[in-house]
């Protein structure tokens, strides 16, 4: 009976792990999956935090990925697969980990955290906050930028 | 067999592999169902659960994007932002170009620059993207490449999320303790209470390293080190860093003490490294003079504005 729980436990564990190596999420406010391996290539289509994508394939830093039966690329640090980048507070470094952001999101420094935390410190300048994140360049001046000062473009840290 | 088959060490095994979380609670399902745990080996697993929780759980990205909103109302509640359109949207333009080359182009809630209205010379980043320069740092840069210069390697800090790991670590672990329990998953008055006041706390601890103790001097070389890779992959002169900082040890030296030169100790063995690096490298000077341009033309008037 034991021998029964744990291979079937272990068939599990294997397939889970093989199910998961075809997906990733997207860890960002709005993934954006685009055309070409480029941030400045036109937008696919747009998928919020913790949708589901399709791994197609990879190529340097990108992601081919299909989303709602759209294809396109995605940047590697945008979505999260079964492991990423992440923060050890044991060794103060990033490093990988397979603990799934999706699956603690909710639970700790949260919307309804930070509206507490707001209620209780009316004095803290969010309002601020909000405003130099309200900023926002469209994507063609960036561009546009880059090539008026005699830059490369980015390519994603490839 | 039944010695590579028992319950605890299948279960220990599994509490302890990276990624396992999710199987391990499969695991204790199953074993509890089939009443293969003893009492002793229940408290085992208690205690491997709590040691895996508090070991291993990081700082999510979403978590991370709260926690920089959180220093950042902190940082301007003590300092007003310089509100110039002009100015701040150069700025942006620079900082967004220096991010989209480092190795960590995408946040949560993305990259955003701002001035402060400090005549202290500083810069600061927090978690998850939001990065200030002062008005007094401004007015040391000559050009558009030291300006990129000082923003990689801020973003260099949100790369590699030196900001939550400020966050001190019993801290930290408390949070993902609080975490573990069902009551706080709900978000009852007394647990959220206390996950408010630990958020607090954990924003209190950056700010402190960003204002007051600093970076240790590993993390500011290896913010250098990657700021010259993102300068070098985008054309910048990856040279304007060690300038600026040499820029900045010159001003040390005439007897300035807070801001930059309080939590960034060893400007000029930093200036010294960076140098290093770069003619291990073999890069080249750059320079164009449309940058040069167009930082004039901005930072004309920012220059003599007292």
């Amino acid at each position: 009976m034991r021998i029964k729980i744990l291979i079937t436990f272990l068939f599990l564990a294997v397939m889970s792990s093989v199910a998961l190596a075809a997906s990733v999420r997207v860890i960002t406010q709005e993934g954006v999956i685009r055309k070409d391996r480029r941030f400045f290539s036109p937008p696919v289509i747009r998928a919020p935090y913790g949708s589901v994508l399709e791994e197609k394939g990879r190529q340097g830093e990108w992601l081919l990925v299909n989303y709602r039966r759209k294809e396109g690329w995605i940047h590697k640090s945008g979505v999260q697969g079964q492991k990423f980048e992440t923060t050890s507070l044991a060794s103060g470094r990033a490093q990988e980990s397979s603990q799934d952001e999706i699956a603690i999101a909710g639970k700790g420094f949260t919307p309804e955290v930070e509206k507490a935390f707001r209620e209780k410190n009316p004095n803290m300048r969010y309002d601020q906050v909000n405003k130099v994140q309200n900023f926002n360049l469209d994507e063609q001046r960036i561009q546009s930028f880059i090539r008026a000062g005699g830059l490369k473009e980015p390519g994603g840290g490839s | 067999m039944k010695k590579f088959l028992s319950p605890a060490a299948v279960l220990a095994f599994l509490l302890l592999v990276p990624g396992c979380a999710e199987l391990a609670e499969m695991g204790r399902t199953l074993g509890e169902e089939a009443g293969i745990l003893s009492a002793q080996e229940e408290e085992e697993r208690e205690r491997l659960v709590d040691q895996s929780t508090s070991a291993v759980r990081p700082m999510t990205e979403q978590e991370e994007y709260f926690l920089g909103r959180a220093v950042a109302a902190m940082i301007l509640s003590r300092y007003r932002l310089y509100d110039d359109p002009r100015w701040t949207q150069y700025l942006n333009e620079v900082g967004q170009t220096v991010a989209l080359a480092s190795d960590r182009p995408l946040t949560y809630g993305g990259y955003h620059f701002a001035i402060l209205d400090s005549e202290e010379i500083n810069a600061l980043s927090c978690p998850g993207g939001m990065i200030f320069i002062t008005r007094g740092m401004l007015r040391q840069v000559k050009t558009e490449d030291e300006l990129a210069a000082i923003l990689a390697h801020e973003v260099a800090h949100v790369n590699h999320r030196d900001g939550a790991a400020a966050v001190q670590r019993s801290r930290w672990i408390q949070v993902v303790t609080l975490l573990g329990t069902q009551a706080a998953q709900k978000y009852g008055g007394a647990e959220l209470n206390e996950l408010v006041s630990l958020f607090q706390g954990s924003a209190q601890d950056v700010v402190k390293t960003l204002l007051v103790n600093g970076y240790s001097r590993q993390e500011e070389s290896e913010a250098d080190e990657s700021a010259l890779t993102f300068l070098h992959r985008l054309g910048y002169n990856p040279y304007a860093l060690p300038d600026t900082l040499e820029i900045m040890a010159q001003r040390q030296g005439q007897g300035n003490t807070g801001g930059i030169f309080a939590t960034h100790p060893g400007i000029r063995y930093r200036a010294s490294a960076d140098m290093a690096v770069i003619s291990q490298n073999k890069w080249a000077k750059e320079s164009n003079p449309a940058r040069d341009q167009r930082f004039r033309q901005v930072f004309a008037s920012l220059q003599g504005k007292k």
